[in-house]
């Protein structure tokens, strides 16, 4: 099928407006949140899952990829179409179906914005657990594709645990469900392995979640130390007392001084490091955790702990943290963000090794993380238009993930591996490992057409990929 | 060149140790899987050894039935065949118990029970409650995808497995997952094998998220007429308490009425708020309630665990969404009482899982299609997780198959060509 034809076909599916086909029309959708850019061919915006199904068949007749895209707040390149053919926005199926608070469960279409389902939900006294940090911005399916997590899933699971069936549309048109609406659903659990899959199976259209009821008791508390170390000794003292926090998140020096501009009062300037503790539950419970939080900060040798006495306590000393992100371009003109992965014991010695890295590769980091569950963000600062600086930032973030694989970690926590980490993906799968993964690729996507050139370490795309920094849309943080 | 069972069996000893191969009749009667005994028994000493005996079946296409602790044997259709049982007893050991981190790594073969010892040493423990915990295994539980009353909590098998080592059909030894709680490099292959039920290569290894052991626990029993009982836990789920188990018992046994029971855990003090808030909410429906610490706690958790796990009669698990759990029992009560004799169950109210236990005799099937119809009609599910070998021929135990079934065979094609690995037990005849 000539491109002409597989253009008609697609224009007589979602209608002239939704084909966008002009470079000042796809060029929005180039990039996602990561550095990678590469120009779209054409961009289809279909409106019902009809409508991605006979997308899909065109695409298989003319035998052309489709790169499959939420909002595109990915920050591994995920959405990003290396091998050209058709990106398709799921921005159209933005509708929530359905809200069963009596089963605890809605049926959101892809489209649908994180946050919105926990605003829709909450003034009946429920939540949407997984609160990826650009959870304002970020698409359900999307969080399906790349399995997000947050700053809350330390207590609450990432997206795999939330999710309990999916609608999906598989390569040749069909469309099935994986899962249910209950739990256990006879035979293999095939949506929990296409969560996560990043696009590289099939395309949803539905998603199941479960919802949980609010917490009766919250309480916050920020600890602010002198020297890193005794911060992330407190992360491990913490765990080690039994005391699962809801959130337990950590900024350093740097991240602090670049908040301290962006919203002054909250943090100390001058301190090391900072953790933001919460824990949730009974009043009975929180307020124990809370004092016995409080007891192993003081202990580690905290110079301060403060508890967050009500509500607007509690969202200031949480507005630094979610400002932590943008206020990096305070910082420096670019930063490149990584995500690795250590078993949480392991902080303290991973922290002086990105330190190191940061001074053999002469490159300012700072970290803002979900130090609870080992959940590293090195935000690699630079500048774009330092000749070969780049290239340090790009090394530097490897040799962080290799510190954290030998760590006994992972590459990727809650970003993905998308394109940028395909090429390490081999530091935690031998070829066999990853041949299991393709036998199950080739099941549901047999002429790997589904976001080829992503997850899986091919060689190197045939399309052209360039690294661009972008502006990070407001309100994101990570 | 496809071996004799002879030839096969020799180089199983060959490659095994003659003493981990058992052949003679009378020591494989106890490996019989619905009536069929295997012509061999293999105790394989490590995981390279599985992935041999795995390879060498492979080769003469002979099948293969994994074997744990036994516990979960009558789950699945009727092997089409059971020539080479592979128990797991000998790869038992604890590989590491990462308490800072709250995980833990095992060989497959381990025993829950003893697993759970070492880890109580530290003050944690795996929050899973299986049947016959003294002799289920870590790789059984996860490949039958068993779960018990505290998934509530602390989530199911498929949420705490995180990482996990596999001996596939085809010989390779792989690795899904990590030792990280969050991780999401490449598929998550876990989900594939956690209740794939051994169809699609034998887990060797498993690492899995731990818990601490809580400060204090106890239970309220809320006992009174079924309504009753489902308001309790409608007034339960609509309020603030966190239990960490609901679970109705029906009346039968000992028992006159029906019964809520609730397992509170965690600090003392929250402990004691929720035993005072269950009595009132139990006083405000109308029901008997009793508070219940220490052995009593124990002992009647324990009951429930093991509920119909020991080969008594036929089992079925139906799931179906928690709001619909009121409707669903009222109507197994009211075809109970029509039937010649009654059936009992325990309903996790959290998850909405109902076991129900039926007697050891043919009518019993006849609750199958109508259970069938129930659940669908709320958008559950059905199945027979043990039933007698004569009672199971002709029938799929997992109910009507999904629309996805076509993938599972695709994927089950892809693992295991020769369809060597317990062939036919699994849904549709995979």
């Amino acid at each position: 099928m000539s491109r002409d034809d597989l253009i008609n076909q697609l224009r007589a599916i979602v209608g002239e407006k939704y084909l966008l086909l002009e470079k000042e029309d796809v060029i929005v959708y180039e990039q996602d949140g990561s550095i990678l850019q590469a120009m779209p061919e054409i961009v289809v915006l279909p409106g019902n899952a009809g409508e991605v199904a006979e997308v899909v068949k065109a695409a298989k007749r003319a035998g052309a990829p489709i790169v499959p895209r939420g909002s595109g707040t990915g920050l591994a390149g995920g959405a990003v179409p290396a091998e050209g053919g058709i990106v398709l926005s799921l921005a159209r199926l933005n509708r929530i179906l359905e809200i069963d608070l009596k089963n605890r469960l809605a049926v959101v279409e892809p489209g649908v914005i994180n946050l919105d389902v926990s605003k829709a939900i909450a003034q009946d006294g429920f939540f949407y657990a997984p609160d990826p940090s650009s959870q304002a911005a970020c698409s359900i399916g999307g969080n399906v594709a790349n399995n997000s997590g947050g700053p809350h899933t330390l207590a609450y699971g990432v997206t795999t645990n939330h999710v309990l069936g999916v609608e999906v549309v598989l390569d040749d048109g069909r469309v099935v469900w994986l899962g249910g609406r209950v739990a256990d659903s006879p035979g293999y659990d095939l949506c929990g392995v296409f969560v996560g899959s990043e696009g590289t199976m099939g395309i949803v259209t539905k998603a199941a979640v479960r919802l949980m009821r609010t917490r009766e008791s919250v309480r916050t508390l920020l600890a602010v130390f002198d020297r890193t170390e005794a911060a992330t000794k407190t992360v491990v003292d913490v765990t080690a007392a039994g005391i699962i926090p809801a959130a337990l998140e950590m900024m350093d020096r740097l991240t602090i001084s670049a908040v301290a501009q962006a919203v002054p009062g909250v943090y100390p300037r001058d301190a090391e490091a900072v953790l933001l503790v919460e824990v949730e539950g009974l009043t009975e419970t929180t307020e124990r955790a809370i004092r016995l939080v409080q007891t192993i900060c003081e202990r580690s040798g905290a110079r301060e702990v403060r508890i967050a006495a009500n509500q607007a306590e509690r969202q200031l000393l949480w507005k630094g943290r979610k400002e932590a992100f943008g206020a990096m371009g305070l910082l420096a003109p670019n930063y490149y963000v990584q995500d690795g992965v250590v078993p949480r014991s392991r902080l303290p010695e991973i922290m002086k090794q990105v330190a190191e890295i940061g001074e053999r590769y002469r490159l300012r980091i700072a970290n803002v993380f979900h130090a609870g569950d080992g959940n590293l963000h090195p935000n690699i600062l630079f500048d774009m238009r330092a000749p070969g600086e780049l290239d340090r930032v790009i090394e530097a973030g490897a040799a962080i993930l290799k510190a954290c694989v030998d760590a006994g970690g992972s590459i990727t926590g809650e970003h993905g591996i998308g394109l940028e980490k395909k090429a390490y993906i081999g530091l935690l799968f031998n070829e066999y490992d990853l041949e299991a993964m393709a036998r199950v690729r080739r099941v549901f996507d047999p002429e790997g057409r589904f976001n080829p050139a992503k997850l899986f370490p091919t060689p190197v795309s045939c399309g052209e990929v360039r690294r661009q920094p972008q502006t990070i849309p407001a309100g994101l943080w990570i | 060149m496809k071996l004799s069972g002879e030839a096969l069996r020799a180089r199983l000893e060959q490659e095994l140790g003659a003493e981990s191969v058992e052949f003679r009749p009378l020591f494989l009667e106890a490996y019989a899987v619905d009536g069929k005994s295997p012509g061999l028994l293999c105790l394989p000493a490590g995981p390279e050894e599985v992935a041999s005996v795995l390879r060498l079946c492979a080769e003469n296409q002979a099948s293969v039935i994994p074997w744990g602790g036994g516990t979960s044997m009558s789950l699945g259709n009727i092997p089409r065949a059971a020539g080479v049982v592979v128990g797991l007893e000998k790869l038992a050991q604890l590989i590491e118990h990462d308490d800072a981190n709250l995980t833990a790594t095992a060989q497959a073969g381990m025993q829950v029970a003893a697993f759970q010892e070492l880890l109580g040493q530290r003050r944690q423990f795996f929050p899973v409650d299986p049947p016959l915990a003294q002799l289920a295994t870590l790789g059984g539980i996860v490949a039958a995808n068993v779960n018990g009353p505290r998934r509530m909590q602390y989530g199911g098998v498929r949420d705490l497995t995180i990482g996990m080592k596999v001996a596939l059909a085809t010989g390779e030894q792989i690795k899904s997952g990590g030792k990280v709680v969050k991780n999401v490099a490449g598929y998550d292959l876990c989900k594939l094998f956690v209740g794939s039920l051994g169809t699609l290569g034998i887990i060797t290894e498993v690492t899995l998220r731990m818990a601490p052991l809580p400060d204090s626990a106890a239970s309220v029993v809320a006992a009174g007429p079924l309504d009753r009982c489902a308001r309790f836990v409608e007034q339960l789920s609509d309020g603030p308490l966190l239990p960490a188990a609901v679970t109705i018992l029906s009346a039968g046994g000992n028992a006159q009425t029906p019964a809520v029971a609730t397992w509170v855990e965690g600090f003392e003090e929250a402990v004691a708020r929720q035993l005072r808030d269950l009595a009132a909410l139990a006083d405000e429906a109308g029901l008997a309630s009793e508070a219940l610490r220490q052995e009593p706690h124990r002992r009647l958790w324990e009951e429930v665990e093991d509920f119909g796990a020991n080969g008594e009669g036929v089992l079925f698990r139906i799931a179906v969404p928690i709001g619909a759990m009121g409707e669903i029992l009222a109507t197994i009560d009211r075809w109970s009482g029509e039937a010649a004799t009654p059936a009992r169950y325990v309903a996790h109210a959290g998850t909405g899982t109902v076991w129900l236990l039926a007697g050891n005799d043919p009518s019993s099937l006849g609750w199958f299609p109508r259970l069938i119809a129930l659940a669908q009609g709320h958008k559950g599910h059905v199945v027979v997780a043990a039933a007698p070998p004569e009672l199971k021929a002709g029938i799929d135990v997992w109910g009507p198959a999904p629309a996805s079934l076509g993938l599972m065979r695709e994927i089950k094609r892809r693992f295991d060509p020769q369809e060597i690995l317990n062939p036919g037990r699994f849904l549709g005849g995979l």
